[in-house]
């Protein structure tokens, strides 16, 4: 600790080049925790634990292929399911097909809906104002709070797949793992377009055990297996990252570019540590010559660059907890909005970032104390400058 | 029967070569030398003729090839790495022609930072801070920075730095030769009180008659050997000096 005032005023002898250093360390450091984040929401599970009991059964050969009506009783009554609705995905356009005005609009079926999704909770209106008016709509909050919607008000949303217009009341607002959909009883679309009746786009089970999760996909799948209508039965984990699959190997890109931004960072720091260590050779040397000895030298030397690394490390942290709340907001507000409903800060994010700033100080320092430890003392006295 | 004053340095057939490429440059060739406690010696010669190797062989910041070293009871030549570290911290004091102080450090802090290797308290390094700036006469000048200062007065920082742990020996490489006249006298005198009142054992190598003038011994080196060794306090190494920077010439 003796030393801590030497190291600090040596981080800032070149006031200038310490300021842009810890700038080139402090951004890339606020872009790694975003991206962090949005690794993380990606593998995270906004359902609180929940969501390990569901699974999801669709067509095997796309989720556009409809199941019939005639699985549900069959699923039900097989051992270890404890509740099974529908889902409908509905589609259709609400103002108008920008990506602004993008949400999840879902056909299903209102009795079962709550006690599948059970961690949703309804904190406007009540579920039973929702189940008692065929036309009423569940709103998630996010979407209530975007769209600056009340209770009562009137929705109405175009047909694109399904054609025709449907106006619904928003009847409850819930709070839960995906805030940023609407929810209607799919009679109204079965009464609308009569070729859907009977048709079901997809399951969803809640099961009594993480056990039954792991045995009924097979038991399910082998069930349908030789009917004109195979399914294909997944967790909901599994379901959602097939969705994210989509978009590409998202977490290889993000993971490439975080990876490759650290080395940046690295390379920015190492630079400047080389630099400073050269620039003081003689003083080194001098210190050395008053009994500092190698591990003295050598920590004095990597303290000075954990000590540049965290000061940048430590605001890029700062600044990115303090923009967290607007970048959520601008995330569920944006198509993505599904996706961020369970975007949070994440504390393993925050300890990566803080794990990656000491990282990059001690790599970047490393060389040049070890490089000025190991000058020989006659040698750095004689350079000059 | 007088008691005789023990030897503090002790240089014994010393051989320092380097290697330069495939070349091998000797600098100094089987050199001999005692120094008392208490004495002010200055080393001269010309350039490349081995002081400021000798100088740091002492001062146990470069070994010999061969012979040994000694200080005191201690064999600096055999010492290892670390335990020389210790041992300047604790033993030598250094000047150094262009003053080396840390220029984003204070008067004040650049004096302690010897003493950040000892287990003193603050208080105590203060108090030893405050005494050694006291006796280069810069109490004054406590909070100031090298680039606040004139060269003189960091010289002086530099010697308050040398001393601050009291050392039995200073060591000085050309201590006024990057002073004007009127500073490096001043330097000079600081570095007679320091031998005459503080009984510090000095050490300098210098081309500078004055400086050598200063001291009561100039031991002459001249191509890594021992060439002269005058003792005499004054006039007569002042005489000799000159003649040997007549010589150099």
């Amino acid at each position: 600790m003796r030393f801590l005032p030497l190291v600090l005023k040596n981080v800032f002898r070149k006031k200038t080049r310490s300021i842009l250093t810890i700038g080139s360390i402090l951004l890339p450091l606020f872009v790694i925790c975003i991206m962090g984040t949005l690794l993380a929401t990606l593998d995270s599970d906004p359902s609180g634990g929940k969501g390990m009991f569901r699974l999801t059964v669709r067509h095997s050969i796309s989720i556009t292929n409809w199941l019939p009506e005639a699985y549900l009783p069959k699923l039900r009554q097989m051992p270890g399911v404890k509740e099974v609705t529908i889902m409908n995905w509905f589609g259709g356009k609400y103002v108008d097909s920008s990506a602004k005005n993008f949400f999840a609009r879902f056909a299903i079926d209102p009795e079962s809906f709550l006690r599948v999704f059970d961690e949703a909770t309804v904190v406007e209106g009540s579920a039973a104002d929702w189940m008692g008016d065929r036309s009423g709509l569940l709103v998630g909050k996010v979407l209530m709070t975007k769209y600056g919607w009340r209770l009562g008000q009137q929705i109405t949303l175009m047909g694109d797949i399904y054609p025709g217009n449907y106006t619904f009341t928003i009847r409850a607002v819930f709070k839960g793992a995906d805030e940023s959909g609407v929810y209607f009883d799919r009679r109204v679309h079965e009464e609308a377009l009569p070729r859907v009746k009977g048709y079901v786009g997809m399951y969803w089970i809640k099961t009594d055990s993480v056990a039954a999760v792991e045995r009924l996909p097979k038991q399910i799948d082998a069930m349908f297996e030789n009917s004109p209508f195979p399914t294909k039965t997944e967790t909901e984990k599994e379901f959602q990252n097939s969705w994210v699959s989509m978009l590409g190997n998202v977490k290889l890109l993000i993971t490439s570019i975080a990876t490759i931004i650290v080395l940046v960072i690295l390379l920015i720091a190492a630079n400047t540590m080389a630099m400073s260590a050269r620039e003081r050779v003689t003083e080194i040397a001098v210190l050395r010559t008053l009994g500092f000895g190698k591990p003295t030298i050598l920590g004095l030397v990597l303290g000075e660059s954990v000590l540049l690394s965290l000061f940048g490390g430590l605001l890029g942290l700062g600044l990115f907890v303090l923009s967290f709340p607007g970048f959520r907001a601008w995330m569920l507000n944006s198509p993505m909005g599904a996706f961020a409903t369970g975007m949070r800060i994440f504390p393993g994010i925050l300890a990566l970032g803080f794990f990656i700033t000491v990282l990059v100080g001690l790599l970047s320092g490393l060389v040049p104390a070890i490089r000025s430890a190991g000058r020989s003392i006659p040698d750095g006295l004689r350079q000059v400058g | 029967m007088e008691n005789a004053i023990q030897p503090l340095i002790q240089v014994q057939s010393v051989v320092k070569q380097y290697t330069r490429d495939t070349q091998v440059l000797t600098v100094l060739d089987g050199l001999s030398l005692s120094i008392d406690a208490g004495d002010f010696v200055a080393l001269m010669g010309p350039s490349g003729s081995g002081k400021t190797t000798l100088l740091n062989l002492i001062a146990g910041i470069d070994r010999p090839t061969s012979g040994r070293v000694l200080v005191g009871p201690d064999e600096v030549s055999a010492m290892s790495e670390g335990a020389l570290a210790k041992w300047r911290s604790r033993n030598i004091g250094f000047i150094f022609q262009l003053y080396n102080l840390v220029p984003v450090l204070t008067a004040y802090e650049n004096v302690e930072l010897p003493l950040l290797l000892t287990n003193l308290s603050k208080a105590a390094r203060r108090k030893q801070v405050e005494l050694a700036l006291s006796v280069v006469n810069l109490t004054d000048r406590t909070d100031h920075y090298p680039r606040q200062l004139s060269g003189g007065q960091e010289q002086r920082v530099a010697i308050a730095r040398a001393i601050a742990t009291d050392p039995k020996l200073l060591v000085a490489d050309e201590p006024t030769g990057d002073l004007d006249a009127r500073s490096g006298e001043e330097i000079l005198i600081l570095l007679e009180r320091l031998n005459d009142e503080f009984k510090k054992t000095i050490l300098i190598v210098t081309h500078d008659p004055k400086a050598a003038a200063c001291a009561h011994r100039l031991v002459h080196l001249d191509k890594g050997v021992l060439k002269e060794d005058v003792r005499g306090a004054g006039k007569t190494v002042g005489i000799a000096a000159a003649a040997t920077v007549s010589a150099g010439k």
